[in-house]
């Protein structure tokens, strides 16, 4: 089957999770024989074509024009994906991942009369909260005619499934649930399992919470603050990886909360330094109030450190409470914080974790994601076949 | 194949501004010389028949933009999928023509993806319209014209003045016809259609 993969994000240019996961998606269909075209971004710094591990791009660069928003932006990108189009030899099926490719997903659908699948991975809604202006109400629309366009809607989570079934007003029958893959290699890095102080997960005498992600709302990382004030007398100390909007706040809490000496800032780090940073980590800390999947949860369970998560979205579907990981009340710090005492408290539950959520990450594996995604894809070039709606054969394209 | 498909954002009774006023005086007369089919923004979808053409008409997906150029990028996927029905249904076209940039933007979709000639007719354009100093709108509509004019097999004007408006502001590589009757169009269509 020929698959025509539309995307923002690709490596080498990368945003946030979501080019990884096409990237890994693309990779490992084509490992198990189909044949795939990625229509991507370029800022030229990139091939505008190449074939790398069996997946073909095809690259556009937007900034050709100028736009006076993200939102044109997203729409310029997406106007050249449909000019690039007429560069990819045939393709039998459409996959479109977010609002973000959906203006090319949906115009391509039309003009080739070939069958359209959408992976939503968030919404505006449930990023938002609500959808507070014009642009997040576009976005938010966009979602809605993807979502309805599409033949087929892939999302990561039961929780998503719901979020796409209520804030979209997708039918459930239309919505398929494919976790998203985990390759454990990316933190293999040859370094060596978890640093063993007297106490497991003690570097230097010293424990310390990790948590990796966007410093955004969503994310939660003030609750992780406000922990670390009240967990202050028991020494544990915080690293907090990534850069976001809230960094300034969050800095200045932490040092009006006096825990200069236990929460470190320490922005955007390479892949090595995470993997060494997760190896010399006590306990991962995830609080988010808003998320889709929770792929950290995972990289840290790989890692071999226990994971505390709330108890919302994909997190809650990863970790269950006191088997392969700790929970507690979304937005609630001193849940977190007795979530983490429960954890220095009980030192035989400490390998009990770690063994149970190295055992989690079967389920997650990348060839088993492309082997599920395949057999919808012939749920629905199934259906497509047997329906009337097809090009014209004086029009249609191989 | 000697069909044309036309892409607007307006036509009566679907009315914002002069465009439509102006292809109601032409498209049914130069429905007589060569056969029309017309997309065109409406309420909702469905085709019909209307001063002798056959009108596709496509409603509106999305509501809410947060400006003028977003709106439009969503209005011509909207463009593209009725001008896509027309296509698919009819053997005959061979040729798109649109409507100035707020649906040329469909236009080179269309005459990209089916491999057919695009003509642009152009009435105003967004360096005549914005005045100094230009905002980011302004450029952006800009870049979307000169994109679209450049896809453009010929540009169709009225005057001689936006001729050479034309060839100095946007730098067209096709050719650019003055046309001030059905039949000249109809001239600027035979040197594809035959």
């Amino acid at each position: 089957m020929r698959v025509l993969m539309l995307s923002w994000e690709y490596p080498p240019h990368l945003v946030g999770g979501l080019g990884r996961h096409v990237e890994n998606l693309s990779r490992h269909l084509a490992a198990q024989g189909e044949e795939v075209t990625v229509m991507t971004f370029t800022d030229g710094s990139s091939p505008p074509k190449e074939t790398v591990e069996g997946v073909n791009m095809i690259r556009v660069n937007p900034y050709t024009m100028r736009y006076p928003d993200f939102t044109t932006w997203v729409q310029g990108l997406n106007m050249l994906m449909v000019e690039g189009a007429s560069q990819v030899p045939g393709f039998d099926i459409i996959h479109a991942h977010d609002w973000l490719s959906a203006y090319a997903g949906i115009t391509l659908k039309h003009m080739a009369r070939k069958p359209l699948l959408a992976t939503i991975h968030a919404t505006e809604m449930g990023r938002r909260g609500t959808l507070h202006n014009d642009t997040e109400r576009h976005i938010h629309e966009m979602e809605w005619w993807l979502g309805f366009e599409a033949w087929r809607i892939i999302c990561c989570s039961n929780y998503m499934s719901g979020e796409i079934a209520s804030n979209l007003g997708c039918p459930p029958g239309k919505i398929e649930v494919i976790p998203n893959g985990f390759d454990p290699r990316l933190f293999n890095t040859g370094l060596g399992g978890p640093v063993k102080g007297e106490d497991p997960g003690t570097d230097e005498g010293t424990k310390t919470a990790l948590f990796v992600g966007r410093l955004v709302h969503e994310k939660g990382p003030h609750l992780l603050i406000k922990a670390a004030s009240i967990l202050k007398e028991r020494g544990l100390k915080f690293n907090i990886v990534g850069e976001g909007a809230m960094k300034p706040y969050l800095e200045d809490m932490s040092r009006k909360g006096g825990l200069r000496e236990h929460v470190r800032f320490l922005g955007h780090v390479s892949d090595l330094e995470l993997s060494e940073l997760y190896r010399r980590s006590y306990a991962c800390v995830f609080p988010s109030l808003y998320e889709p999947f929770g792929i950290v949860a995972l990289e840290a369970m790989s890692a071999g450190v226990p994971v505390v998560v709330s108890k919302t979205g994909g997190l809650d579907e990863i970790v269950e409470d006191g088997v392969n990981g700790l929970e507690f009340t979304p937005g609630s710090a001193e849940s977190l914080a007795q979530a983490i005492q429960r954890l220095l408290d009980e030192p035989a539950l400490y390998p009990k974790l770690v063994e149970n959520g190295k055992a989690s990450l079967g389920k997650y594996s990348w060839p088993l994601v492309a082997e599920r995604t395949r057999s919808i894809y012939r749920s629905v070039m199934d259906e497509y076949e047997r329906g009337g709606w097809k090009p014209s054969p004086l029009r249609g394209r191989p | 194949m000697s069909n044309v498909i036309h892409l607007s954002w307006e036509y009566p009774p679907w009315t914002v501004g002069d465009l439509s006023r102006r292809l109601k005086a032409l498209l049914p007369a130069l429905n007589s010389l060569v056969p029309i089919s017309l997309v065109v923004r409406a309420d909702r979808d469905g085709t019909t028949q209307m001063d002798g053409m056959k009108v596709f008409k496509v409603g509106t997906s999305v509501r809410t933009s947060p400006n003028f150029i977003a709106y439009s990028q969503a209005l011509n996927i909207e463009l593209a999928r009725g001008g896509s029905d027309a296509i698919h249904g009819d053997p005959g076209i061979a040729l798109v023509h649109a409507h100035d940039w707020i649906s040329s933007i469909a236009g080179t979709y269309l005459a990209s993806y089916f491999r057919m000639p695009l003509i642009i007719s152009v009435y105003s354009t967004e360096a005549m319209r914005a005045r100094p100093p230009l905002n980011v709108l302004n450029r952006g509509i800009y870049d979307l014209e000169h994109y679209c004019f450049q896809k453009a097999e010929a540009l169709i004007v009225e005057t001689e003045g936006m001729k050479s408006h034309l060839a100095e502001q946007y730098k067209p590589p096709g050719r650019v016809e003055v046309c001030s009757s059905p039949e000249q169009i109809h001239g600027v269509y035979r040197r594809w259609l035959g």
